[in-house]
């Protein structure tokens, strides 16, 4: 059951996570090569300082991929069941939520493939550069934070993407009224901004996207 | 003889237009069992209540003897059914979802769907969405089949038949009157009739009268229509149900004369039953 689950998945979603995987080992192999030739001999004579700004800025890359992926995973996972309104999901004799969760484990599954080969593309890109006195690489912490950023961006998705076009219209009520108390707010002269405190209560910990927030750092002291 | 469907007492309400009101479905074991009425009738949401798609207000569903929704998945794995609208991935092949279809049935016979998809000249490597309508209904089919279901629920079987298929069918009504032993009206979620196709058959009937009374009394049949003549016999146009031969003598009491009794077939019948139903 689980095998056909996961196939159906795979066929909605591999021309995104293809290429997704691709990129997923690329992005820390460009990172290093962006900050230098990996074959530069001059490469430990940089300033740490100017290494460790290229690699954050690479972070944004690699917190985005990670999205990016847990978005199209996620689509991929209700593609078929949008298609036919649910009806098809509805008529199998399967309880709803061991549906809902072979679905979810089909898309953790495809989410490996790009996790693991972010984590190789890191091991090798902190092989191939000779690092400065005191900077050390963290591919394998790094490619944690790529695989859990990517678990959490492709749950939230999931969820949304599970529910009716009504939930999806909740959630634009939501934001919308969120964008209009800031402007209400605003306009009164109030110093509280609720868009940037909801933003804020996501992001900051424990919020479930703190994750994406942070320094992503291949090469870190 | 058990009922391999049955509700009591069914409320649904979609919206403000629309409601299920008190529906008493009763559908034998061993039956074939059509589904008649106008659009909007409320045919294909009483079909998705019975199979738990919809969640109904009141009243309580048993569908092959267990109780819906409560044991649902239980009643799924015996019950093939072919929507009203194709459900299935349209982005599999036919063998990719037929493999799929089939992991999820205890009692899936995948010979029976190998020799049905040649039966239907269905090529495995085509994709649903390359499909015609008709092909894809007979594919639905071959799914729905191969389960080896004891309950086959098709909601509208015959829609995007290809032309021939449709010639052979040539209307719903008359598919209904050469396949189904028994027969259940609806109009406007309610239940109108519930009967044998046979005797909804030999019930309904035309008749010619001639001489008739502009009131009648008592008469030992249903008046469910009264015209007056089409000008070419004498007499005005009846149709009644509950007819048998030996009420011709009630005429002659009424001071009126009956000259011709005409058969009626399962769509007039029906539309006369619709009509009947409304003028209430």
């Amino acid at each position: 059951m689980f095998k056909v689950i996961l196939q159906s998945h795979w066929s909605w979603s591999k021309l995104l996570l293809g290429p997704g995987t691709v990129a997923a080992f690329a992005l820390p192999i460009l990172a290093v090569q962006e900050a230098g030739s990996l074959s530069d001999p001059q490469l430990s004579a940089w300033g740490t300082a100017g290494l460790l700004h290229e690699m954050e800025q690479w972070g944004t890359w690699y917190a985005a991929l990670a999205a990016a992926l847990g978005l199209a995973v996620a689509t991929g996972a209700w593609g078929s069941d949008h298609r036919g309104g649910h009806v098809y999901a509805l008529s199998l004799p399967l309880e709803r939520w061991r549906y809902v969760l072979l679905r979810y484990g089909s898309g953790v599954v495809l989410l490996a493939a790009p996790i693991v080969f972010f984590w190789l593309g890191a091991l090798l890109a902190a092989a191939a550069i000779e690092l400065p006195n005191g900077l050390h690489a963290y591919p394998t912490a790094l490619a944690t934070r790529f695989g859990l950023a990517a678990l959490v961006a492709f749950s939230v998705f999931f969820a949304i993407s599970a529910g009716t076009a009504r939930t999806a219209g909740y959630i634009l009520v939501a934001v919308g009224g969120l964008l209009a108390a800031k402007l209400l707010l605003s306009a009164a002269g109030a110093a509280f901004d609720p868009l940037a405190f909801v933003i804020d209560r996501l992001t900051s910990w424990p919020g479930p996207l703190q994750v994406f927030t942070g320094r992503w750092m291949l090469i870190d002291v | 003889m058990s009922n391999a469907i049955e509700t009591r007492g069914l409320e649904y309400r979609l919206g403000k237009s629309f409601e299920i009101r008190d529906l008493a479905l009763n559908v034998p074991e061993g039956s074939i069992y059509g589904f008649l009425g106008p659009n909007g009738a409320g045919k294909t949401t009483t079909i998705q209540l019975l199979l738990a798609m919809r969640r109904a207000k009141a009243g309580s569903i048993t569908v092959l003897g267990k109780p819906v929704p409560q044991e649902i998945t239980a009643v799924l794995a015996r019950t093939g059914y072919v929507p009203e609208r194709p459900h299935v991935d349209p982005g599999l092949k036919i063998e990719e979802a037929t493999q799929f279809h089939g992991a999820f049935y205890p009692s899936w016979d995948a010979a029976v769907a190998d020799s049905l998809l040649i039966q239907f000249d269905l090529d495995r490597t085509r994709r649903i969405k390359r499909l015609s309508k008709g092909e894809t209904g007979k594919f639905l089919m071959v799914l729905a089949l191969a389960q080896r279901p004891d309950l086959l629920v098709l909601d509208e079987p015959t829609d995007g038949l290809d032309p021939v298929v449709r010639r052979e069918s040539s209307h719903l009504v008359h598919e209904v009157e050469r396949t189904c032993d028994w027969i259940g009206v609806m109009d406007k979620g309610r239940l109108v009739a519930e009967m044998t196709t046979d005797s909804f058959k030999s019930g309904i009937k035309r008749l010619r009268v001639a001489g008739a009374p502009a009131t009648i009394a008592d008469p030992p049949f249903v008046l469910l229509s009264r015209q007056p003549g089409d000008g070419i016999s004498e007499g005005e146009l009846w149709v009644v149900r509950g007819w048998q031969a030996p009420m011709r003598d009630y005429f002659e009491s009424a001071g009126a004369r009956l000259t011709e009794v005409m058969d009626l077939d399962l769509e007039d019948g029906f539309v006369e039953l619709l009509r009947t139903a409304r003028s209430r």
